[in-house]
């Protein structure tokens, strides 16, 4: 994956630890005391620190690899999942890209199979990579396609 | 007879016709019976059954106000209401039509709104013939045509006449199966047919129910010789509770008759709502057998299933193909959803883990038994799994335990393997992609099955009757040994265990 997936992760939770840390330390700040204020900033920070860390681990733990007639995915942190999709149960496959991913060039391939289940993504693809990865995975899931 | 020509009335007598008598009508088929080509709209009665519904809702709500304007008053608002309804209710009615189009169905509806839907048939998941009471006196019918697409993608026919609601049912299994509109439908051979008395015995007989029956007999007590009106206050969640679990399906499954047919199951039952279902073949997507601790002493279980179409708010409702039935027969019925197969043939492999549970996986069928009271047994097909998932949750580092997860389309089956440790795991999962792998036939899609050949399997790689699972260490693994191993737990006698040899197939 591309190292623009944590950085990713890392921006949307900068940007929240910042509106919400350093709003709320200014709100706390004015209402309470300054140390009511601070020690939210720190909790902040604390928060900002263990999502920069877990942006990585999350980043490394994301994997896949397209076999002869499955796709194979593996993610997960905490919860570490191996997750193998046939080719032939694949019902929809979008390419999506926010705004941030836009930016930082990267984008998401999303699988739909009829079950809703599995949280069945690529995240952090370089985008002509994800084209090209989408194109393939609907060329396939309609060679080896069985209906329902 | 003599005279056997000429047709005779059924008389115990052996005089001649007399003069009034006409021979029976032909059961003939006539042109409007044709459902296959022309538009069609909701009964008309459903106009004034509307008119009548707005105009005592507005009189009941708005009347008191009114009247203390005049009686005047009342007359003109209710008539100009009576009006109004009308007014919305027959452009409604005329503009809201449906009709079949070669194998595709185009509904009309809205006023204001327009819609229109064309569906192919050919995706079609299941059709309910559904008949509340209110529509039952009225002889109307609701057509309800499943398709693939969860909650929002079921089409609803409301008010049909109930004639036109079955001729449109046979049609459409017609074109699902890739037959001409027109074909008759297809016979059907009884499965089973669960008698009342057996209904209430089983419904009775569960431990949440009689509990709820005691406490409530003894709370009813107590607040009749105590004279406490408190009691009320328990009595009446309990009674809700045995409302929904008791008496719902209770009259839901009165008089519940199943059969099978070249186009799948047909289902018939309830008592203030008939409801008719068919699910054609192929459509059902996992399994499951229930067995509840005390119902496993009545030698008796509930099959419940996933079609892709009951999803959402209804799947409770239609997903149980049999609500009480004796093991045998539920058996039975899962080996009929899933031909060329036996589901108490898979062997299986316990855990070695607190809660016992057994998983197996041959070249159609992945099993499932656990559960340490209530029992529940999970059957789905290879080929229908839509993907299979290793989780590792955050204690597996500690225990070695991972977690094997089928996914099936939305439904009451939630297929997984709990607590295996993580080499033999990994080895399942490679066992069900490859059995998959096999077990999925592109040709063999399950759209107009009337018209397909039997279906083929595809061959697996020379050489390799089935993969193997040789363990690191040289031993032969227990994949490949049958279920009865150690274990005492309950799930052992629920008969699904292996036999050891899987006959030739």
């Amino acid at each position: 994956m591309s190292p623009a997936l944590a950085w990713y992760r890392r921006i949307v939770v900068g940007v929240l630890c910042l509106i919400v840390g350093g709003g709320g330390a200014v709100l706390l700040s004015v209402w309470a005391s300054w140390y009511w204020g601070a020690a939210w900033a720190v909790l902040a920070l604390a928060v900002l620190v263990t999502g920069w860390i877990l942006a990585g681990l999350f980043r490394g733990s994301w994997g896949y690899t397209e076999g002869a007639e499955e796709l194979y995915l593996t993610y997960g942190v905490f919860v570490r999942q191996l997750v193998v999709i046939p080719y032939g149960r694949m019902q929809v496959v979008d390419v999506t890209a926010d705004l941030l991913e836009q930016a930082l060039g990267i984008a998401t391939v999303q699988v739909r199979t009829a079950a809703s289940t599995a949280d069945t993504r690529v995240v952090g693809l370089p985008l002509a990579e994800a084209v090209r990865m989408r194109d393939r995975l609907a060329a396939r899931s309609e060679s080896f396609s069985t209906g329902l | 007879m003599p005279g056997g020509a000429t047709p005779a009335p059924q008389a115990p007598t052996l005089l001649p016709p007399s003069v009034g008598w006409r021979p029976p009508p032909v059961q003939r088929r006539r042109p409007e019976d044709d459902v296959t080509a022309g538009v069609f709209r909701a009964h008309w009665m459903t106009i004034p059954i509307q008119v009548v519904a707005v105009t005592l809702v507005f009189v009941a709500l708005a009347g008191p106000i009114l009247n203390s304007f005049g009686y005047a008053w009342v007359v003109v608002m209710t008539v100009a209401v009576v009006f109004g309804t009308l007014a919305y209710a027959l452009p409604t009615w005329w503009y809201g039509t449906f009709g079949l189009r070669e194998d595709h169905l185009v509904v009309h509806s809205g006023l204001v709104l327009r819609g229109s839907r064309e569906v192919p048939l050919s995706r079609l998941q299941a059709v309910d013939v559904v008949r509340p009471l209110f529509m039952q006196v009225f002889g109307l019918a609701e057509l309800r045509i499943e398709m693939a697409g969860g909650d929002g993608s079921a089409i609803r026919l409301r008010c049909l006449h109930r004639p036109l609601a079955e001729r449109m049912r046979v049609a459409i299994l017609a074109h699902a199966a890739g037959l001409p509109g027109r074909s008759p439908e297809a016979p059907e051979w009884p499965f089973y047919r669960l008698p009342f008395v057996l209904l209430l015995g089983a419904l009775t007989f569960r431990v949440p129910i009689l509990l709820s029956f005691i406490v409530l007999l003894m709370l009813a007590t107590a607040g009749v010789v105590f004279v406490e009106f408190g009691v009320v206050g328990a009595i009446l969640p309990l009674t809700l509770g045995l409302l929904r679990h008791f008496w719902g399906p209770l009259t839901r499954y009165t008089d519940y008759y199943a059969s099978l047919s070249s186009d799948g199951l047909r289902l018939r039952y309830g008592m203030f709502q008939r409801r008719m279902q068919t699910v054609p073949p192929g459509r059902v997507q996992a399994v499951r057998v229930v067995e509840p601790l005390l119902w496993r002493a009545l030698g008796v279980a509930r099959v419940e299933a996933n079609v892709a179409g009951y999803a959402g708010a209804r799947q409770g409702d239609s997903a149980t193909l049999l609500p009480v039935a004796p093991r045998r027969t539920a058996f039975a019925l899962v080996n009929e959803l899933f031909p060329e197969s036996e589901a108490a043939y898979v062997p299986l492999v316990p855990n070695r883990s607190p809660v016992p549970s057994m998983v197996g996986v041959d070249e159609r069928l992945f099993v499932s038994t656990r559960g340490l009271f209530c029992t529940v047994t999970e059957v789905v097909p290879v080929e229908r799994v839509q993907a299979a998932r290793l989780v590792a949750g955050p204690l597996s580092r500690f225990t070695g335990r991972v977690t094997v997860d089928v996914d099936t389309p939305p439904g009451p089956v939630r297929a997984e393997a709990p607590g295996r440790e993580a080499g033999e795991a990994r080895r399942f999962l490679d066992a069900l992609v490859e059995y998959g792998r096999r077990a999925r036939v592109p040709s063999a899609g399950t759209e107009r099955w009337a018209t397909r050949a039997t279906l083929t399997r595809r061959p697996g790689p020379a050489g390799s009757g089935r993969p193997t699972f040789e363990r690191p260490d040289g031993g032969a693994d227990t994949f490949q040994e049958n279920g009865r191993t150690d274990t005492a737990d309950t799930s052992v006698e629920s008969g699904t265990e292996g036999t050891g040899d899987t006959p030739g197939r």
